[in-house]
């Protein structure tokens, strides 16, 4: 708890001053401390709360803003249910808006604690509707100076080309009075009509060249085969393939810097053939209540039909989202990735490469023929400890005891070995 | 002219050479490439992630239809709200005998299911925590938000947490099957008395 508490110390530390301005100059009714406030809030109430938008509970922002009744929050805060049984009529319809679930009793926060709450609400949602505001001011102008700036370095290169030909020019005519003041005036023109002729005749002469026209066949060839020789091994090869995705996901945010597991995702890998592409509702563990602002999750809450103000799914609104698939194989192979990842302990990163350095997937592998082969010759089988190989190091011992060996033994009386 | 010839036709070999390797190399990634017979690539057979005209959704991966359970499923019935939450606490009790392979695995389903969030120790302080995500109270410290402390948290409380999922937490329910989810309430029984 320490730890946590020393964290939102450091975070709050850069909020502190304009949350302590904002509350000086303009909260009148709420005394307490944002800064203290924000810490408690960010321990006791992010798990259902959030200033701006609903979660499980209400929008803390415009909610604590709204209601001007301190003793009343400060009940509510403490034990709700307390208030519900009462019959206290505003908590009784709060109540029954959201469906009747208890929010939890805070009996360890002090009328202080939610003084400093209420305050914390109340000048975040004063920043946010000035931030509003603000944002759409600073906008145009945080874009114009650096378009101004990239065409005023444009136009200066420009300008400075055309001075550069320009003197080029000069210098070049000046040079030639020169020499014409010193008599010395070359004569460009015949030597101009006689270098074409030249080069000409160069090339007829190594034409006739019998042995070098030879060896210039002989490498246009060899250039030839070789280009077409490594077109035809890369032909139905898709190493490199990096399509652009619906959603920008990144796998070097969140495999590489925030160390979720590839199974937390792609949980087929471990029990089936599919490594399959995570559902929509995995996405949402987390993104119901963070990035909630970015386009990118909106494509998500798009696909779901999902309002993030309201918190509530509309299944009509839903669409699936369409990725673009990256490692193909042939109809004709079979792969499987239970039997790779949960019998061969093959890392996901020895066919996928460095996945966690991705923020932009790609084929890593060439997923050849030969390319399975060889790992498969160099790949010494983990018999110990591994349930999979129990039944064939079971039917070797019997061969070896002399004993009779038959089909069922080694599962051949599994329904999938027909009926597949 | 013999000398000549030979440091044009090494330079001529020399820039196809290098021209070849240029021409194979420029490849759009965005393009698969080359492609012969992509008939036998592109399967006409529909894989779980593809779409499919034969469905009114368009999806190959259909939902299964109501109330059928898949071989070797244990049920849950408790529903999701405060009522099947006690409930459960009372009645549901983890059917997986206690033993270290059990136990070995919840372990390795917490690390990859649980710890970005809860922390590797079951603190609260998960690296996606550490990112902005809203921290969940510790197993050995915290206070549940449904009352009590998290350490007392039952067999089928840390059940039912896991299939229907509360606050900000989410359900696991697709991610962890019923065994799945049993074995790694055996280990967060390990982790609440750290």
């Amino acid at each position: 708890m320490r730890n946590i508490s020393l964290l939102f110390k450091q975070f709050s530390r850069t909020v502190l001053l304009l949350a302590g301005l904002t509350a000086l100059t303009t909260a009148a009714n709420a005394q307490g401390d944002p800064a203290k406030g924000e810490t408690i809030f960010k321990a006791k109430c992010t798990a259902c709360h959030k200033i701006e938008s609903k979660l499980v509970g209400p929008a803390l922002g415009p909610q604590i803003t709204s209601e001007t009744d301190d003793a009343y929050l400060i009940k509510w805060i403490q034990n709700s249910q307390a208030l519900v049984a009462a019959k206290n009529p505003k908590a009784v319809k709060i109540y029954n808006e959201y469906n009747q679930i208890p929010m939890t009793a805070f009996p360890e926060l002090s009328d202080a604690d939610v003084t400093d709450i209420i305050a914390y609400a109340r000048a975040e949602q004063k920043k946010l509707t000035e931030g509003g505001g603000d944002k759409k001011t600073e906008a145009p102008a945080e874009t114009g100076p650096s378009s101004l700036l990239i065409w005023g370095l444009i136009g200066v290169i420009v300008i400075a080309f055309i001075v550069i030909l320009v003197l080029n020019k000069v210098i070049g005519t000046l040079e030639r009075l020169l020499l014409k003041n010193k008599n010395l005036v070359i004569d460009e023109e015949p030597e101009v009509e006689g270098e074409p002729v030249d080069r000409l005749a160069g090339i007829k002469k190594l034409a006739k060249n019998k042995k070098l026209v030879f060896f210039v066949v002989l490498c246009g060839a060899i250039a030839m085969g070789s280009w077409s020789w490594v077109t035809m091994w890369n032909t139905n090869m898709h190493q490199g393939y990096q399509p652009v995705q619906p959603i920008k996901y990144s796998h070097e945010l969140h495999a590489g810097a925030m160390k979720i597991d590839c199974q937390y995702c792609h949980s087929g890998a471990y029990k089936s053939k599919n490594a399959s592409i995570p559902s929509l509702n995995v996405c949402m563990n987390c993104h119901k209540v963070v990035k909630t602002e970015s386009p990118e999750i909106h494509k998500i809450y798009d696909a779901l039909g999902y309002d993030p103000d309201k918190g509530t799914y509309d299944t009509t609104k839903a669409k699936p989202i369409q990725w673009v698939r990256i490692h193909n194989l042939p109809d004709f192979a079979y792969f499987n990735h239970s039997q790779h990842v949960v019998v061969g302990g093959v890392k996901c990163q020895q066919c996928h490469g460095p996945i966690e350095t991705m923020s932009e997937v790609y084929q890593y592998s060439p997923l050849t023929m030969k390319w399975c082969i060889q790992c498969h010759k160099r790949t010494e089988v983990n018999f110990k400890g591994n349930a999979y190989y129990d039944k064939m190091t079971q039917v070797h011992d019997m061969i070896k005891k002399g004993q009779k060996v038959s089909a069922a033994v080694m599962g051949g009386l599994e329904c999938s070995k027909c009926h597949y | 002219m013999l000398a000549m010839n030979k440091i044009k036709i090494l330079g001529i070999t020399a820039i196809s050479i290098a021209a070849s390797i240029l021409v194979t190399s420029c490849r759009d990634k965005r393009s698969t490439g080359w492609e012969y017979a992509p008939n036998m690539y592109r399967h006409i057979a529909y894989d779980p992630d593809q779409a499919n005209p034969n469905f009114a959704d368009g999806k190959t991966a259909q939902v299964p239809p109501k109330g059928t359970i898949p071989v070797g499923f244990t049920r849950f019935d408790f529903p999701n709200d405060r009522g099947g939450y006690d409930s459960a606490s009372v009645v549901a009790k983890n059917p997986l005998p206690a033993n270290k392979k059990n136990f070995e695995d919840g372990k390795v389903l917490y690390e990859h299911f649980c710890s970005p969030c809860h922390g590797k120790t079951g603190q609260g302080d998960g690296l996606v925590v550490s990112h902005g995500y809203p921290a969940p109270p510790s197993y050995s410290k915290g206070q549940s938000s449904r009352g009590g402390a998290m350490k007392d948290l039952t067999d089928g409380k840390i059940y039912h947490t896991i299939t229907y999922g509360v606050n900000a937490m989410g359900s696991y329910a697709s991610q962890l099957s019923p065994q799945e989810r049993w074995k790694v309430v055996a280990y967060v029984h390990h982790l609440q008395t750290l």
